[in-house]
């Protein structure tokens, strides 16, 4: 097996992840900020944002979707990428998502007892930062 | 309580026979940070993968992997 091949699928897998996370960050973000802004119309600059979330998210995976068609995407190259450490690491992501999403949803309960809270805005901070917990914690996982 | 240490002779096999983890990780069907990890002991591999890694160097899983119960 070509060993530059696999590094470099790794290292292309890294940098969508990271770039994943940045769009993310960014579009949900401001998506979710606009909530918070009582305007009469979102302004300008934050759908601009919003915009380049968008654009970094589609770019990113349209470079990782190209260069997995360009390497020779064979089985053997599979297996050796997503090997027993990269599986290990993401049951390890997703176990820190879940307890996010538990953790949220229990203060969101405790504050919902004083306060009257859009059950919209719970949804979204939940999703957004129970999907941004698995990204982060992957892309801290795969530094080794 | 009995504490257990795991160890593994990777880095000197891997200087014995004189290649890199990069080299090592193609050979066996991993990439380099799984090798990586293993060597410096923050992750425990598999029994087949521990196997695989054994085989490579041509000396028994006991060998390339110890435990020692302390």
């Amino acid at each position: 097996m070509e060993t530059s091949l696999i590094e470099k699928l790794d290292k292309s897998r890294y940098d969508f992840m990271k770039w994943c996370t940045i769009g993310w960050t960014i579009w949900f973000g401001t998506y979710i900020l606009t909530d918070f802004i009582h305007y009469p119309e979102v302004p300008g600059f934050i759908t601009w944002i919003r915009l380049i979330g968008w654009f970094i998210l589609i770019v990113s995976t349209i470079r990782f979707l190209k260069l997995k068609r360009e390497l020779n995407w064979d089985n053997k190259m599979k297996e050796a990428l997503d090997d027993e450490l990269h599986l290990h690491n993401r049951i390890k992501s997703f176990q820190i998502g879940y307890f996010v999403v538990i953790g949220l949803t229990l203060i969101f309960f405790v504050l919902a007892l004083y306060t009257a809270i859009p059950a919209l805005m719970i949804t979204k901070l939940t999703l957004y930062f129970g999907v941004l917990a698995v990204l982060i914690s992957k892309l801290i996982f795969n530094r080794a | 309580m009995e504490t257990a240490e795991f160890t593994n002779q990777i880095k000197v096999q891997r200087a014995m026979k004189n290649i890199t983890q990069e080299e090592l990780a193609a050979k066996i069907g991993v990439t380099r940070k799984t090798i990586n990890t293993i060597e410096t002991g923050k992750f425990v591999p598999s029994t087949i993968l521990a196997i695989r890694m054994a085989r490579f160097f041509e000396i028994r899983v006991e060998e390339l992997f110890i435990l020692t119960e302390k």
